[in-house]
């Protein structure tokens, strides 16, 4: 065998190598049109409430970090379970707040994706509840032996529908339900939700 | 109308200028992002995300540059970037599954073709995309450096290993190459 040989068959062949439908050019060019229209919007509307969501979400986080950081030197470390100290009372909070608005997002998803179309704002509010996951999975509450198995699959869950092309695929969503089933993660979601309307109560006074 | 004066008119902005632009690149944008992809949805947002970047970015391009050149190292990036969030999603969820399609195909399926994309599929992605812009869609090493900001010696190199990885992985097939 010749290389010219082989790089000639490799050209033969590859021309059917994922080989390109005709260009939907004014499908993409619609597509552009609206994307640039968006993105020239003053950025006020462009923080969608999703956004404001997530970001105030964030922001609860690394003010429970803050305190948590900030009271540690004087408070006992717990080993396990639930936490109870002070100390654990704004992660505590910002968990309870973080399951509340997972559970909503999955079931809502799971709730499309039978009827066969995801809404769009499932993936940009994944996106921003992946942020709230690792600093929670950074913070004591990912410490919790029972807690942390839980977010590592909501990590994995948030991160599929974050990653979403479009949120369009069928084939893809499917993948994402079939894997919530199989971990049984909206279950285990709602049982690690303690009892009450949303944590307010617990909130008032913790931070 | 050349060109220059297209940019020109597009910068003034010309909303006919701006689709004169993308028509008169937007087929070659679209094949590279498919080829790449190998999946209609994504090469549609690559070439969309492309064409939004270039206008958005168009007073930036000095025209030292042929715009094509300027327009494909958006497109690769994009590419490129967009293809690695798909496929560390993908990896976690369908990696078992993949290989054992793979798998199965390699003993199942003997022919060539089929055997050679799989290979040209399982290449790292440096080596995937200049074997896709050269060997098939027929850029110049001169191109593809350009457009992956590299040299063409490493765009060269690459491509030749690439090649042998291919040979190695169609080394039983070798009776056919002769052919």
């Amino acid at each position: 065998m010749t290389d010219d040989r082989f790089e000639e068959r490799l050209r033969e062949m590859g021309r059917d190598y994922h080989r390109p439908p005709e260009t939907p050019r004014e499908e993409m060019w619609a597509a552009i049109v609206a994307g640039r229209r968006r993105r020239a919007e003053p950025r006020v509307s462009v923080l969608r409430p999703a956004w404001r969501w997530g970001l105030g979400m964030a922001a609860v986080l690394l003010l429970g970090i803050a305190i948590g950081r900030w009271l540690r030197p004087h408070q006992t470390v717990p080993t396990g379970g639930l936490a109870t100290t002070a100390t654990d009372v704004p992660y505590q909070v910002a968990a309870t707040q973080y399951l509340n608005s997972t559970e909503t997002l999955l079931a809502g998803f799971r709730a499309d994706a039978r009827s066969g179309h995801v809404d769009t704002l499932f993936v940009a509010q994944a996106h921003e509840l992946l942020s709230s996951t690792r600093l929670l999975l950074q913070s004591p509450a990912g410490r919790d032996p029972r807690l942390k198995p839980l977010l590592e699959d909501l990590e994995l869950v948030l991160a599929q529908i974050a990653l979403l092309p479009g949120g369009r695929d069928t084939e893809d969503v499917n993948l994402i339900t079939q894997g919530m089933d199989q971990q049984s993660v909206l279950t285990r979601l709602r049982t690690a939700i303690p009892a009450g309307p949303a944590s307010a109560p617990r909130t008032q006074g913790a931070l | 109308m050349d060109e220059h004066e297209l940019i020109a008119r597009v910068r003034a902005g010309e909303p006919a200028a701006e689709r004169a632009l993308y028509d008169a690149h937007v087929d070659r944008v679209y094949r590279l992002a498919y080829r790449l992809a190998g999946d209609d949805e994504l090469a549609r947002d690559f070439t969309q995300e492309t064409f939004i970047r270039a206008f958005d970015r168009l007073d930036t391009f000095r025209g030292d540059a042929r715009f094509s050149t300027w327009l494909h190292a958006i497109a690769t990036s994009v590419a490129l970037n967009g293809l690695r969030r798909t496929k560390r999603f993908r990896s976690q969820t369908t990696l078992e599954a993949a290989d054992g399609v793979a798998t199965s195909a390699r003993s199942a399926e003997p022919d060539l073709k089929v055997r050679l994309h799989a290979a040209i599929d399982a290449l790292p992605t440096r080596y995937r995309t200049v074997v896709v812009m050269h060997d098939v869609e027929g850029y110049t090493h001169e191109e593809i450096a350009a457009s992956l900001g590299v040299e063409v010696g490493t765009s060269k190199a690459q491509l030749s290993r690439a090649r042998a990885k291919l040979r190695e992985s169609l080394a039983d097939f070798a009776g056919e190459w002769a052919s």
